[in-house]
């Protein structure tokens, strides 16, 4: 890997008088040079604000970003380049480690094999020399800021989340071997270095020494991170083709809601009648509605089954509605019409207009829902009992599946009606 | 059975993205466990920021990244998706569009984001949007979409909803054509190289970040041909300019819509996304009634091909059917100022239905 290529252009260097991020870039530059990086061998990464005018200073690949975000798009650019000899350099300010330390934090979580370089002037001086978060108090006192809380210790930070290498150094003829350590580290390594602004700081480097944070070294003994590569296959391969080997009823199209709560297998009950009806020569839907907890509250499934392609896969009039539990049933009864056939179970409403069935008792509060699709199948005759149970057979759980369906068939024949006048139940 | 989210997945792998950042978020919760299973790899990103610079670097080294989020993570990508836009990253975007404003419900379909990503790139610019309307242009326009990102250096959105990717189906997947797949081989440059210097078809030469052959340079802000920051320059400006052009004159490249006409129909159902199925159905029941109508499915829905603006200009009346407040498509067309031809079938919260879309249109 041993070139004589500059790493530097001939670009006159963009800084203010005096400002302190001309020796950063040389002494990156330098680091680079003696570890033998040709220019197309580095790829350099700029923030916003003062540190990121250095593109046009490097003669090696440049990509300039966003304000603090450098170090996610250098963490981006070193896995997708994914390449040991190449090095990724990433330069940003103080300002920028404020902003994006999320950033940071995550590239040294991950240990990344990267060089972030956060040029520390302890102020934003791009627009006009506001305090950062890496800003001294002994700086924000002397700049008259009510700011009284501690800076962020980027380098010990960094350290904690597990970057392989973090140092803060103040001392300028420290740069070049400390960044050559960095540079030539396995994994994260991050350099903080003192720079001074001129125009919003201090005139002088000695003035510096009352407003900076002492030196520190830290270092972690990691492997390096990287993004595992798999071969995989197509997700169309493993779909369950279903064969026509029943036959239906249906000559137009039957909408049936199925309704309960989650964890009560509504979803899958759904599904397995879908795929009962395609097994007997039908088109099929399945939709699921349901609130954005996952363990709780109601959960909706709609399956339209039909002689003819589907397009629209709502369910507009619901032809049946099955209701295993009082939220869901809640959830779907301003969709009931007076044509929908409607079944519940008996925990729901004993003694509603409904027809009524002992699905929980029968099926379990899991197989409930399957309990009262194999019912309305069996009752409707739509397709054969049997689909149901050709589709689970393969299934993992096809055991407490069968039973499920089986039970449909110990469902009592009573059906309560409700009648208002007397309040009385009735037994029909 | 199959869901759309699962055909958008393998569609978009097999036509050659290598690579899924991802943070998860309902409804894209599919496309995030279907490419962890499929992608060759794949990153999960702390936060939809880092995804989107994450899916930037790795564009930057010559990958072809896809991510897929909702209203919420794609608020937060707003401004890397610039930078993406203005450095001319090729990538792929899935959005799921669900119930707004801000995390509303988010497991209810909507349609409810199409003006913001109209807007969102700063200045008057189109990204290229493309918008399935079933399982068939789930596949192609899967493919369509990495086909563009790379052939015209730029993020591409596929814009769905919730209903759209999430819904089962029985379909017949023999039914699907092999996708073409995309590399970024670098395409034939004048010299010397210059990173941002494009020839006649607008469009410069990509080298990635890393490459041994060519320095290339990446820039968010304004730059020159070279990639350097150049403010107000006449080549920095006509490279920003180009950015549109690239687009906007060569849309036929990529336009896709459907169109079913009915001799002698003066009235026009147009639509996008999932309500497409809902008119299709729509189209069928005004049809039964002896009734003419047409129907137009737009699928890039931007930028906008002046096809689209002339067959809307061809017909009387035209029903927009869409799933947000006031039809944001046909904002798009019209503007906010409602005029005898045009009428708009909205619905807000649940799915718009084909009977909804008959009655505003017949």
């Amino acid at each position: 890997m041993k070139t004589t290529e500059k790493i530097l252009t001939n670009a006159k260097m963009p800084f203010c008088p005096g400002c302190g991020h001309g020796v950063c870039v040389r002494s990156i530059s330098k680091a680079l040079e003696s570890l033998g990086y040709g220019s197309k061998d580095v790829a350099m990464v700029s923030d916003i604000g003062c540190s990121g005018l250095v593109d046009p200073l490097f003669a090696t690949h440049t990509i300039h970003g966003l304000h603090g975000r450098a170090p996610a798009l250098g963490l981006g650019v070193a896995l997708g380049i994914d390449n040991p000899d190449k090095k990724v350099v990433v330069i940003q300010g103080d300002g920028g480690a404020t902003i994006g330390l999320q950033h940071i934090l995550e590239a040294s979580r991950r240990n990344v094999d990267m060089t972030l370089v956060v040029i520390n002037n302890l102020l934003y001086g791009m627009t006009g020399g506001q305090m950062s978060g890496l800003s001294t108090n002994e700086f924000k006192q002397y700049k008259h800021s009510d700011d009284v809380a501690e800076p962020y210790d980027i380098v010990n930070l960094a350290h904690q989340s597990g970057a392989a290498f973090s140092v803060r150094v103040n001392n300028i003829s420290n740069f070049n071997d400390v960044l050559k350590e960095a540079i030539s580290t396995q994994g994260f390594s991050l350099v903080e270095l003192s720079s001074l602004c001129t125009s919003y700081g201090m005139k002088k480097i000695s003035e510096m020494k009352d407003f900076i944070v002492a030196e520190e070294t830290l270092k972690n003994n990691r492997p390096i991170g990287v993004s595992v590569k798999k071969d995989t296959t197509s997700l169309l391969e493993n779909i369950k083709v279903l064969e026509t080997q029943f036959t239906s009823n249906i000559n137009d199209t039957i909408g049936v809601i199925i309704a309960g709560s989650a964890g009560g297998g509504i979803q899958s009950a759904a599904k397995i009648l879908a795929q009962a009806g395609i097994l007997s020569g039908l088109y099929a839907t399945m939709k699921g509605e349901y609130p954005i907890t996952v363990g709780t509250g109601f959960s909706i499934a709609e399956v339209i089954l039909s002689r003819n392609p589907i397009n629209f896969s709502g369910l507009e009039k619901p032809n049946v509605v099955l209701a295993v539990t009082e939220d869901g049933l809640k959830k779907v009864e301003n969709r009931i019409t007076f044509d929908s056939k409607v079944v519940v179970d008996r925990k729901i409403c004993a003694d509603c207009s409904f027809e009524v069935k002992d699905f929980l008792k029968v099926g379990g509060k899991k197989g409930a829902a399957l309990s009262a699709v194999a019912y309305w199948v069996k009752e409707s005759g739509v397709f054969p009992l049997e689909a149901l149970y050709k589709v689970v057979e393969e299934s993992k759980y096809a055991a407490s599946l069968q039973k499920a369906i089986k039970s449909a068939e110990q469902l009592r024949e009573v059906v309560y009606s409700y009648v208002p006048k007397n309040n009385k139940k009735e037994l029909l | 059975m199959i869901d759309a989210s699962r055909i958008i997945t393998e569609a978009v792998v097999q036509s050659g993205a290598d690579v899924f950042i991802g943070y998860p978020i309902t409804p894209s919760n599919l496309f995030y466990s279907y490419s962890k299973e499929r992608f060759p790899e794949f990153l999960a990103g702390p936060d939809e920021i880092s995804v989107l610079q994450w899916m930037c670097g790795y564009s930057a080294a010559g990958k072809i990244p896809v991510t897929a989020t909702a209203f919420p993570g794609l608020a937060l990508m707003t401004e890397t998706l610039n930078m993406a836009y203005m450095m001319e990253l090729p990538m792929v975007l899935i959005i799921t569009q669900r119930l707004g404003p801000s995390t509303g419900s988010a497991t209810t379909g909507a349609q409810g984001d199409l003006k913001f990503l109209e807007g969102l790139i700063s200045g008057g610019f189109s990204m290229p949007i493309f918008s399935p309307s079933n399982f068939n242009d789930a596949w192609t326009l899967s493919n369509e979409a990495v086909k563009t990102a790379v052939k015209f250096r730029t993020p591409v959105i596929i814009l769905t909803s919730k209903e759209l990717v999430m819904t089962q189906k029985s379909f017949d997947i023999n039914t699907f054509e092999t996708l073409e797949k995309v590399n970024r081989t670098p395409k034939p440059f004048e010299a010397p190289y210059k990173p941002y210097k494009a020839g006649e078809d607008m469009v410069p030469t990509f080298f990635p970040l890393g490459n041994n052959e060519y320095q290339t340079r990446f820039n968010a802000s304004t730059h020159d041909n070279d990639g350097l920051i150049r403010k107000g320059t006449p080549e920095s400006l006509a490279n920003t300019f180009r950015l549109r052009d690239k687009l906007e004159k060569r849309i036929d490249e990529y336009s896709f819509f459907e169109l079913d006409t009915e001799d002698g129909a003066d009235d026009l159902i147009v639509t996008w996304g999932v309500s497409a199925d809902a008119s299709r159905d729509a189209v069928k029941l005004i049809r039964s009634k002896e009734e003419k109508v047409s129907l137009l499915i737009v699928k890039t829905i931007l930028p906008i091909s002046q096809n689209i603006f002339d067959i809307i200009d061809s017909y009387k009346t035209v029903t927009f059917a869409e799933e947000n407040m006031n039809g944001m498509f046909k904002e798009m067309i019209f503007g906010k100022r409602n005029t005898s031809k045009v009428k708009t079938a909205t619905k807000f919260g649940s799915m718009l239905t084909p009977s909804e879309i008959e009655k505003i249109a017949n």
